[in-house]
């Protein structure tokens, strides 16, 4: 048998209830790999092994007394340290929040365990989700483990990095602007950005609470299916979610229109253009029409998408004080503006630029040049995809218009760094669907394919990832040793 | 353009003490942000267009519960009468 780390969720919760092997003798080949890569990969910021052992032999004994376990039995999963887990320490990769021991676990984690799932601990994420590559932790940079030198993606890169080289089986990120996907594409492996709503959001830490929705980044799409189907649902402590249905991985494709976004394409690297069109030739292998189309709003997507996030983010980061969280600083000998501004210069760089940039579009003589202009497109680009929604299924092209690229190349450069983001912010200012899937190599860096849907219409995402994945059948694990 | 006296402004309506190296970095790098996300103006100013396109019904509110909070942090801050101590207003 090969690695025990090595398998899929679904071969886990397989092998474990056939007596293959023990949650424990799986668990424990996990934390092993974790030993041998992660000084490598610097994925975690916190570890919880003793407490992932005890959760698993609490399973085999509950297992060896018949007891019933949840779908997700076993399977090890890592959380992006921006959502809340009861007594485990959650940074959201921030000074600010350092010593945090969240009182309560969000509803996804909550889920995940009801299920079965064992918490292996939190992952490494730019500050408060705000970057593309992981260089904005507080705690140190994930490296990519296709290529150390080279960024893993962001914001979610610990669970891009973690994922694909084994650390855990499977992972929940969080994507207000594509840091699900854009870890997925360049980690090779799959993640999946939720229709806004399916998912709760309670206990994620906000930075841009209307874009933002927590997914899962796993190996297959069958694992995606898993775990999609513990989290989604209506939650009375999120009043954005709706009830949803499940999906399945039926097997047969119905007849898709597929329609390639033709500034997504025209604007990427050759060698992910090239890759993204062989791709799209693959739809016809399982049975799909594809055509070209271009979107009218597309140019005004990205910078209405940093207006509102970094609008929201200068609301939402105004909460950290020091009085309810931040950093501990007591409060004799300070006036009261001296001490807030004391507290909350632990910031890191990029967070202190978005704040100053939302309280720049939020000011008065600002506010309708840019705030509500941006709210505009975003209402306008919504309905614009709306419509093709009713004449085509999906739309696709590459998830990053570039490779991975190297540590240090667009750090001192925010505008380089916004830039990276142009194919994934649709989704989110739109609040659609939208898969990245891995679909090749150039010079061994991993290109990944993003397919969009109508809002709730996951399951076609699905059916075209899986039928896709069958056919493309790409390599899986990077050479670590 | 960005001056050191905008950026001491927002600072301070952000709440946020700035550092040395970020006075000298910042006006460029935000003059450089807004300059981008200055297309925007090209768009039209149409009211007509609703600005809250979402599906999901925020109507439905749930019941106020009142609960026991174990947050530690804020139970350390409260005083001996109960309140929450901050620092002075002036």
């Amino acid at each position: 048998m090969s690695n025990l780390y090595d398998l899929l969720a679904s071969e886990v919760v397989d092998g474990i209830k056939e007596g293959l092997f023990t949650t424990e003798e799986y668990v424990c080949s996990v934390i092993k790999r974790i030993e041998d890569v992660e000084s490598k990969l610097h994925s975690f910021i916190s570890l919880d092994s003793e407490g992932a052992v005890s959760s698993a032999k609490l399973i085999d004994r509950k297992l060896r007394e018949k007891e019933k376990i949840g779908p997700l039995c076993g399977i090890i999963v890592g959380i992006k340290d921006n959502i809340s887990t009861k007594n485990i320490k959650t940074t959201c990769a921030s000074k600010m929040l350092e010593d945090y021991i969240p009182p309560y676990d969000a509803t996804v984690v909550r889920h995940m365990k009801e299920n079965g799932a064992i918490i292996m601990g939190k992952l490494n994420l730019d500050e408060f989700g705000m970057g593309s590559t992981t260089e904005y932790s507080r705690y140190g940079p994930t490296h990519n483990p296709w290529n150390l030198d080279y960024v893993p993606g962001g914001s979610s890169g610990g669970c891009g990095a973690a994922v694909a080289s084994g650390e855990c089986t499977v992972s929940l990120g969080s994507d207000t602007g594509g840091s699900i996907r854009c870890p997925a594409s360049f980690c090779s492996v799959v993640g999946l950005k939720p229709t806004y709503g399916k998912v709760s959001r309670y206990g994620l830490i906000s930075y841009a609470n209307s874009l933002e929705q927590i997914g899962p980044i796993c190996r297959s799409v069958k694992d995606i299916v898993m775990i999609m189907n513990v989290i989604s649902g209506k939650d009375m402590n999120d009043n954005t979610t709706i009830p949803s249905s499940s999906i399945t991985i039926n097997g047969k494709t119905k007849k898709l229109n597929v329609a390639i976004l033709k500034e997504l394409i025209d604007s990427c690297d050759g060698s992910v253009k090239k890759t993204i069109y062989s791709t799209a030739e693959k739809f016809k292998e399982i049975g799909c029409e594809y055509s070209e189309i271009s979107i009218k709003n597309l140019n005004y997507a990205l910078p209405s998408y940093y207006t509102l996030a970094s609008a929201e983010a200068s609301s939402n980061l105004s909460r950290y004080d020091n009085i309810r969280y931040g950093f501990d600083l007591p409060i004799d000998d300070y006036k009261w503006e001296q001490y807030f501004s004391t507290v909350r210069k632990n910031f890191g760089e990029e967070v202190k630029r978005r704040i100053l940039i939302g309280s720049y579009v939020l000011s008065s003589g600002y506010y309708s040049k840019y705030y509500l202009k941006a709210r505009r497109l975003r209402s306008l680009l919504r309905l614009e995809l709306l419509t093709l929604f009713k004449q085509y299924d999906l739309f696709i092209g590459p998830t990053m218009p570039i490779l991975p690229f190297k540590f240090g190349e667009k750090i001192d450069d925010p505008i380089k760094m916004y830039l990276v983001d142009i194919n994934t912010v649709i989704a989110n200012l739109a609040s659609i669907p939208a898969v990245s899937l891995p679909v090749g190599f150039s010079n061994g860096l991993p290109i990944g394919l993003q397919m969009m849907a109508a809002p709730f219409e996951e399951q076609k995402l699905i059916d075209a990832s899986y039928a896709l994945e069958n056919t493309i059948n790409i390599r899986r694990r990077p050479n670590l040793t | 353009m960005i001056s050191k006296v905008d950026l001491a402004h927002l600072a301070q309506i952000s709440k946020i003490d700035l550092s040395e190296e970020e006075i000298e970095k910042f006006p460029m790098q935000l003059e450089r942000t807004i300059e981008y996300i200055d297309v925007l103006e090209e768009l039209s100013s149409d009211d007509s267009i609703d600005l809250d396109l979402q599906e999901i019904k925020f109507d439905q509110l749930r019941d106020d519960l009142i609960k026991n909070a174990d947050g530690e942090r804020i139970s350390k801050n409260l005083t001996e009468d109960g309140y929450l101590k901050g620092p002075k207003m002036k």
